[in-house]
């Protein structure tokens, strides 16, 4: 436990010095958000509706998405992705340290950082649109939103490992993993609520497992959600097959890697 | 002055064929960007299809009009890779490694000389293609569709070329202070992502600032007007003046800015 720890240690300290890339990617966001809010609210002076939601619910939708993208969202495969394709990789098979769990405290150290961050600008949006903003009724919605958020985490962290191993089979990845990436998110609710897609479109993305990486948490947050313990339970199956499969891919693939140039 | 632009001219089209041939060796990386460039397209018509089927029009804009919008967006992407983006992209680079002496040295304008460098035809091709689509599609769709906008449409794609051009300058001059680039790429990236929504879905302080500090509600929202026949000639002469004060100021700051640049090992 005690290595995992000098792991998470070591990272924060990078995170803190490399915060440059971190904010900007964060601003853009907002910038993107502040864009939609501005869609919203001009769809709404029109007299026009979308789905059930409320205005300030279209707006609490999107701020949550702004805070859980940046606190939950791994981007680990690229780096991970990288060490795999020039040969770096090879360090893990001498150290005493599984790559699954070595690398899922990396991200836990270097979402907690982003995650600070992003409360601060969440925390100060949310008290400028204070008044349009839809807060839970009561408490026990909290504890379940925090709940979902870790399994968004977890769940989050698995599909983009997923991602990232996919180059001890294929060399020339990264536009094809830009395209995963944007899929995954579009499935999650990150453009629109998936409520509002097509009938059809609903029911794949209710059995695809991506609504749980941020519609799923801020529906609960909304208390639109009528099934949060369902949920929590599928969410829970998923993360334990993936962790196996995560495992056993992890096995073929380290078998199958050359250590390029080393 | 017909010298000059001869110079230019001439300057330009041996880096388009120069980087042509470049490009042209490696195929697979050429249909890997296309087909990567429709597929966030798609995305993007997905948004607005999903969008339109609980809704009618968003600021007045139908949803084969907003086709116009983001099709737009599309084509001026691939028309400012043709001009000038790729050489800001690379610019941290040339800063870093010192390279960007030899632009310095060469008897063009540094600032057209960096963003000639890499024109490029392919490295948006999809979005420029796909682009072309949708708006022929929305355009065929349209109720009130007249042959003679096209040329106007055509001429306003410059005119947001022109503003596009100045923003990079505006924020890429910045590179001399920073040296690193990544991140003012990374704004310039979603300065244009924003493009795409239609200008009327601002009001108050959001409409002077995405007009004057950040232009993107210009971009494609006029020549986008102007072939859906929604514009007036307010918002043509505020969109040839933007382009006016962007282009001056960023050529100004530009040539200031590069008075900072400090060599590196040469």
């Amino acid at each position: 436990m005690k290595k995992y720890w000098t792991v998470f240690r070591v990272n924060w300290q990078n995170a803190l010095q490399y915060r440059g890339p971190t904010f900007i990617s964060i601003l853009g966001n907002l910038l993107h958000i502040s864009v939609l809010l501005y869609l919203w609210n001009a769809i709404y002076l029109g007299e026009q509706q979308l789905g059930d939601y409320k205005l300030s619910d279209l707006i609490t939708y999107y701020i949550l998405q702004l805070m859980i993208n940046s606190m939950v969202l791994s981007y680990i495969s690229w780096e991970l992705g990288e060490q795999i394709a020039e040969g770096t990789f090879s360090n893990f098979l001498v150290k005493p340290l599984n790559p699954l769990h070595y690398w899922f405290v990396l991200n836990l150290s270097g979402k907690l950082f982003e995650g600070l961050l992003v409360l601060l600008v969440g925390g100060i949006l949310s008290f400028i649109l204070i008044n349009h903003v839809t807060l839970p009724s009561e408490g026990m919605t909290m504890v379940y939103f925090i709940v979902s958020l870790i399994l968004a985490g977890v769940l989050a962290f698995e599909f983009d490992f997923a991602i990232g191993i996919l180059a001890f089979w294929l060399v020339q990845i990264n536009s094809f993993k830009y395209m995963l990436q944007y899929g995954m998110f579009f499935m999650a609710g990150a453009l629109l609520p998936l409520d509002l897609f097509p009938e059809a479109f609903q029911r794949i993305a209710h059995l695809l497992p991506f609504r749980f990486l941020l519609y799923f948490p801020i529906q609960i947050f909304l208390e639109k959600e009528a099934q949060p313990l369902e949920g929590f339970i599928t969410a829970g199956v998923w993360i334990i097959a993936l962790y196996l499969i995560l495992q056993f891919g992890l096995k073929r693939g380290i078998r199958r890697y050359e250590a390029v140039g080393k | 002055m017909k010298n000059t632009f001869t110079r230019y001219f001439t300057l330009y089209r041996s880096f388009l064929s120069h980087n042509l041939k470049n490009e042209m060796m490696y195929r697979a990386n050429f249909a890997i960007n296309v087909g990567m460039d429709i597929f966030f397209m798609l995305v993007n018509v997905f948004f607005f299809k999903i969008l339109y089927g609980n809704i009618d029009t968003v600021g007045g804009w139908t949803f084969y009009q907003t086709l116009i919008l983001v099709g737009s967006v599309g084509v001026i992407r691939e028309l400012a890779y043709l001009t000038f983006r790729k050489g800001f992209l690379e610019l941290g680079e040339y800063v870093r490694t010192g390279n960007f002496d030899v632009m310095l040295t060469s008897p063009v304008a540094t600032s057209a000389h960096l963003a000639f460098r890499h024109v490029s035809l392919t490295d948006s091709f999809g979005e420029g293609l796909m682009g072309l689509v949708l708006v022929g599609y929305g355009f065929a769709h349209l109720d009130a569709a007249t042959w003679i906008s096209i040329p106007f449409y055509l001429l306003m794609l410059f005119n947001s070329l022109a503003i596009y051009y100045g923003f990079c300058l505006l924020v890429n001059g910045l590179v001399f202070w920073l040296v690193k680039s990544q991140e003012l790429n990374t704004v310039v990236y979603y300065f244009m992502n924003t493009a795409r929504y239609p200008r009327e879905i601002y009001h108050g302080l959001g409409k002077g600032l995405f007009t004057f500090l950040i232009p993107s509600s210009l971009i494609a929202t006029t020549p986008a007007a102007i072939l859906v026949g929604r514009a007036d000639s307010g918002l043509v002469l505020l969109s040839l003046g933007v382009a006016a004060g962007f282009l001056t100021l960023g050529l100004l700051f530009w040539n200031w800015s590069i008075h900072f640049y400090s060599s590196a090992s040469s």
